[in-house]
């Protein structure tokens, strides 16, 4: 579970992230939707205490980020997108492993970790090459077991399909599925509509900094009176309705 | 759990830097291939000159005297008459130009003071080395006319020489050859510590910072410190083994290279337990001063680019007190110098070299090395805890 309650982030006379409030309950697929730069990767930085907020707390099983960090990460998986940040001088396994292991996982389980992790990623051709040399789609499957190797509780996907072919994107997108199923909370950060109305119900949607709506996208259709979500987006954008 | 941590973080670190091709280049460019390959040109370059020098002599003479003859009894030695001998002097073609007066052996016999004029050029080393055949040669016969002289007045030698020196040199071989690498090697050492570590750490902060590697090991549940103690061991491994290149770099060009000389005195047996422990500490608190400060500017850089252009002062600040104490002897080297930085290691290395340790400058100048040690991680590590330290934008 994810509870970010009236979290504010200021960087100088900068103010990216203002009163921030939003629930993401346990096995839920949410969605973080606004424009780049509406203040979604600062929010995944703080929840992955790589950023501390100016006000306001973040609790990610319970535990906050402001005064618990150790305890919120090693419930957490992160995957940024972009820049996956891989060892490319190491090979897909050796990225994984090393992770696995800062996770505190014995070298047996890390193994089986990325045996099965590999299988269902399918990167069984690739798992002992070096990643400098790897595709786009190549090396965000290799993130995204990073990303789960030690089997975190809460995962932050933080805009993970940019850059991603169509096949990349749709494997990307079965793989989520299948985490629901094993009952994982993800939040699922993006500027693309039609991936969150695919993966999921309910979304938070901000716009400089500031939450604009928060709940069912069925109760933001019924409140903008449209079932496009891209007109929606745009109205938020262009300071409509909402 | 710590010590555990910065185990696996530092294994991969160095698993990473062994396969980074910039990382090698950095660590052993410098020592490996450049300090031989300078050594070997020098010395060839020298021993050529000093060859080409001593095989021929052309020298150009007005005048007559029997000191001619003496001088063509050495080997190499022409004599030319060119056209304009004072044009051929300045392009190199004569090597000195000897102008005997008309009444120059008359003189001598009759007891005086004869003159001779000698025209060499002081910027052409063939030319030094033609001037002083000539003055040795000129030496030669001038005590074959004192012994001359000496006799027709019924003295003796011994009646112009009434004392016989005998110098003895105290300073043992162990010490000579070390008082020989004493002079270079603390520079060696030094440069090869800071450079050494330069490229590794410029690409496991700056460089990670900029790949985004660094953000995602942040979120993993390990202290930042842990992971910092861990690269600023990475850093001090590859420094110390660029120093330690550079120390068998050296120790093979003396042996085997082209300074014949120097290779017959080469010896370490001026190390001893405690010289040599001495050198592992300040090598070791050198290490991990620099490392300290590399990891400093890596950290404050965001990109690798950035981190190579504050890095170039890294070097610097390791060749100023190299330089500055690179001519002076362990006893006068002032004693403020064992408590300041960089200088200190310096200070003990050449103390090391002449294979005497004062426990007095042993004490200040690893006790400031600790402390140097201290204040560069105090910062890096702020540095590097520092809120989005680890984030490119």
């Amino acid at each position: 579970m994810i509870e970010v309650k009236e979290v504010s982030k200021q960087f100088g006379t900068i103010t990216a992230v203002r009163d921030l409030t939003f629930r993401v309950e346990e096995g839920e697929v949410y969605g973080l939707l606004g424009e780049n730069g509406a203040g979604k990767t600062t929010t995944m930085r703080m929840m992955a205490t790589i950023l501390t907020p100016t006000s306001g707390d973040i609790e990610i099983s319970g535990f906050s980020v402001r005064h618990e960090p150790l305890e919120v990460r090693r419930r957490i998986g992160i995957l940024f997108g972009g820049e996956v940040g891989l060892y490319s001088r190491l090979t897909a396994r050796e990225n994984i492993a090393y992770f696995g292991s800062l996770y505190g996982l014995t070298s047996s389980r890390v193994q089986q970790r990325i045996d099965s992790l590999s299988r269902i990623l399918e990167m069984e051709s690739f798992i002992d090459r070096r990643v400098g040399a790897f595709s786009r789609g190549m090396k965000q499957k290799v993130a995204i077991a990073r990303t789960l190797v030690h089997d975190p509780d809460v995962i932050l996907l933080d805009e993970p399909t940019t850059g991603l072919d169509v096949t990349a994107a749709t494997i990307f997108r079965r793989m989520v599925a299948r985490l629901q199923e094993e009952g994982k909370t993800i939040l699922f950060s993006s500027h693309n509509m039609g991936e969150i109305n695919k993966l999921c119900k309910r979304v938070a949607l901000i716009h400089k900094g500031k939450l604009r709506f928060s709940g069912g996208l069925d109760a933001l259709r019924k409140q903008f009176g449209t079932d496009d979500l891209d007109d929606i987006f745009m109205a938020v954008v262009e300071g409509g309705k909402l | 759990m710590g010590w555990q941590v910065i185990w696996i973080v530092l294994k991969k670190e160095l698993l990473d830097l062994f396969r980074d091709r910039k990382a090698w280049l950095g660590t052993f460019l410098v020592p490996l291939v450049i300090i031989p390959f300078v050594f070997f040109l020098l010395g060839n370059s020298y021993s050529n000159v000093e060859k080409e020098a001593r095989e021929y002599v052309p020298l150009a003479v007005h005048g007559s005297s029997r000191l001619i003859a003496l001088l063509q009894e050495n080997p190499g030695v022409k004599l030319l008459q060119p056209a304009d001998p004072e044009q051929a002097l300045q392009a190199g073609q004569l090597r000195a130009i000897i102008t005997i007066p008309e009444s120059f052996d008359e003189q001598i016999q009759a007891g005086k003071t004869a003159k001779l004029h000698v025209a060499f050029d002081s910027t052409n080393s063939k030319s030094v080395y033609a001037r002083d055949l000539i003055e040795q040669t000129i030496e030669r016969y001038s005590k074959e006319i004192v012994a001359k002289r000496l006799k027709q007045a019924g003295l003796s030698e011994q009646a112009i020489q009434p004392i016989t020196p005998d110098f003895q040199n105290v300073a043992s071989e162990e010490r000579q050859s070390g008082g020989m690498l004493a002079g270079f090697i603390p520079l060696m050492l030094v440069v090869s510590l800071a450079s050494g570590g330069i490229a590794s750490a410029n690409d496991l902060v700056a460089g990670e910072k900029e790949r985004g590697t660094l953000e995602s090991l942040l979120t993993a549940p390990i202290a930042a410190n842990h992971i910092l103690t861990a690269k600023l061991l990475a850093v001090m491994v590859m420094s110390i083994m660029s120093a330690g290149a550079s120390l068998i770099s050296v120790s093979l060009v003396m042996s085997v290279g082209p300074f014949g000389g120097a290779g017959d005195h080469f010896s370490l047996a001026f190390f001893s337990p405690v010289t040599l422990l001495v050198l592992i500490v300040v090598i070791l608190l050198m290490a991990a001063t620099f490392a300290g400060l590399e990891l400093m500017l890596s950290t404050i850089a965001k990109t690798f680019k950035e981190g190579q252009t504050y890095m170039s002062g890294v070097i610097f600040l390791a060749m100023v007190p190299s330089y500055m104490l690179m001519p002076q002897s362990p006893v006068d080297i002032a004693e403020h110098y064992y408590a300041l930085p960089v200088f200190n290691g310096v200070a003990l290395c050449k103390e090391v070299f002449y294979g005497k340790v004062d426990p007095v400058h042993a004490l200040v100048g690893i006790g400031s090395s600790l402390v140097y040690v201290a204040i560069t991680i105090f910062f890096a590590s702020r540095l590097f805890r520092r809120e989005g330290a680890g984030l490119k934008n």
